[in-house]
């Protein structure tokens, strides 16, 4: 795909990570506070199917228009239920209150909102997305290349984490253009106590080789072109920062992807006091030892390249 | 072409331990430690990716890894054995040092000292990819890098005129390619047009 001609300027960053609590919407606010005080224009999208939240974090009151209109088709582009905030050049896209639960959402209307997020017009566009591992929230994840996991250094949210990525890993080779048997390996693979014997990665390349070179190539410079972010969210102490890059050795061991460690947050009460204060830390408190990880983080995007779009 | 995707087995001594093939004793034993600590049988970054078995497997390949290459006579031995394998690893790995700057990653051959075929024309598409692959750097490496389209690439190598891109983005290409090879990008830009706009007109 490369680099698009005249979207060029636009990153889509999809913030995920398996588990509830992590803190994936107060990182999804914060950077995108960062981002704002770049002077352009940063696009806040709650797509937390059932559970939207993000106008708390910015201390507004739910919203009287919200996804579920655009979806309801009672306003005709997405533009229309976008609502301003304090802070100037953000604005927000507020979550679904009633519809699009992830078994609720057909394919069709995901599939138009994901077109038509990919046309707002933001420098910058960061998806909250919900906990768990829906076909709808996995979507969501692979709409950018450089989708965001958020992870707290806990068994649980590491292992949620992981098979959230596992899941966003073959959903995203489901979406190649293979020949039907390399989609069933991918299927079958997917499902840990598959007859084959397919534990990981290299094993189902194995399997699609043995059905087809080319589909086998396909899949292979797929995993290379699969790029997520990791931030490590409520570190307390070195080891725990250790954790990020031990995740991401482990990911490249297993899945063969390089798993980008773009920072971590340390663990702050000021984050605490921020949320029940329903002010985003970064207006609250920018001087706090949180805030300051969240401006790394937001810095490091703001440098990476533009992310490439992937639209069926 | 396996790229990325090799097996525990599969890799190199280096690959195992996450560094580069020149790396220094001291980025050796910092690499070990980091794997160790990662692979330990208690580290929450694996237990629930890799089996017992499998994490097992992966300690011994560390130990052995760290036991040869801080052995000068091991290592070189190891190199020599291992030497194509080691090589093209250069290429990936480079990619990979996040905050190494470019100039460091561009590598340090120049077109002469690779006697490629010029016979058709200095930086022709098929110059361009006997010296690539003389580096042993494959198509979706240079892509990873420049973050051009590898059939994009492909086409720029083939000199497929009609599937081109317009001139100005024609040359962004060449420029992030030649650079990517360490090639003179002004160079390369002036002769693959003239070369490819003798074959046809480019738009």
């Amino acid at each position: 795909m490369g680099s698009t001609q005249g979207e060029d300027r636009k990153a889509i960053w999809t913030i995920g990570g398996g588990k509830g609590g992590s803190g994936k919407s107060f990182i999804t606010t914060n950077i995108g506070i960062c981002l704002s005080k770049l002077g352009v224009r940063v696009i806040l999208i709650d797509a937390d199917l059932g559970g939207a939240n993000l106008h708390t974090f910015l201390g507004i009151s739910p919203p009287p228009l919200s996804l579920s209109d655009f979806i309801k088709k009672r306003v005709p582009t997405l533009n229309d239920v976008l609502i301003p905030t304090s802070v100037p050049n953000l604005q927000l896209l507020s979550g679904a209150q009633d519809l699009l639960n992830a078994a609720d959402a057909k394919n069709v209307q995901k599939q138009r909102l994901l077109r038509s997020i990919q046309k707002l017009e933001a420098e910058y566009i960061l998806v909250d997305l919900g906990a768990g591992n829906s076909l709808s929230v996995l979507d969501f994840f692979l709409m950018s290349d450089g989708g965001i996991l958020v992870v707290t250094p806990e068994p649980t949210s590491i292992e949620n984490a992981y098979r959230f990525l596992k899941s966003a890993f073959y959903r995203r080779l489901r979406q190649l253009p293979i020949s039907l048997d390399a989609r069933n390996l991918v299927d079958e693979a997917m499902d840990s106590k598959n007859e084959r014997g397919i534990q990981n990665p290299h094993d189902l390349i194995g399997a699609v080789r043995n059905v087809s070179e080319d589909d086998a190539m396909r899949v292979a410079s797929e995993v290379g072109r699969f790029h997520p972010n990791l931030v490590l969210n409520q570190v307390r102490t070195k080891k725990d920062i250790e954790i990020g890059f031990s995740i991401r050795t482990a990911c490249k061991k297993y899945f063969g992807i390089h798993l980008h460690y773009l920072g971590y947050i340390v663990y702050d009460q000021d984050v605490g006091n921020s949320i029940r204060k329903r002010r985003p830390l970064l207006l609250e408190n920018p001087q706090s030892k949180a805030a300051q990880c969240v401006s790394d983080i937001a810095s490091k995007l703001a440098n990476s390249q533009p992310k490439t779009f992937r639209l069926e | 072409m396996s790229w990325k995707m090799k097996r525990i087995e599969e890799q190199t001594y280096y690959e195992i331990l996450e560094v580069s093939p020149d790396a220094t004793a001291k980025e050796i034993q910092r690499a070990y430690e980091h794997a160790k600590e990662t692979f330990h049988t208690d580290s929450l970054a694996v237990y629930s990716l890799f089996s017992e078995e499998e994490v097992k497997r992966i300690q011994t390949v560390i130990e052995e890894a760290y036991r040869v290459l801080m052995d000068e006579a091991l290592r070189k031995q190891y190199d020599e054995s291992h030497f194509q394998a080691i090589e093209s690893q250069k290429w990936e790995k480079s990619l990979e040092i996040e905050e190494a700057p470019r100039e460091k990653r561009a590598p340090s051959l120049i077109f002469t000292d690779l006697s490629a075929d010029t016979s058709e024309g200095e930086y022709r598409g098929k110059a361009l990819k006997v010296i690539r692959e003389k580096m042993g750097i494959d198509l979706k490496t240079i892509s990873q890098e420049t973050r051009i389209n590898a059939k994009v690439l492909q086409w720029i190598e083939e000199e497929v005129v009609e599937k081109l891109p317009a001139l100005v983005y024609l040359k962004g290409f060449l420029r992030a390619y030649a650079q990517s090879l360490g090639l003179d990008p002004q160079k390369v830009i002036e002769e693959y047009l003239t070369s490819v706009g003798q074959t046809k007109k480019v738009k």
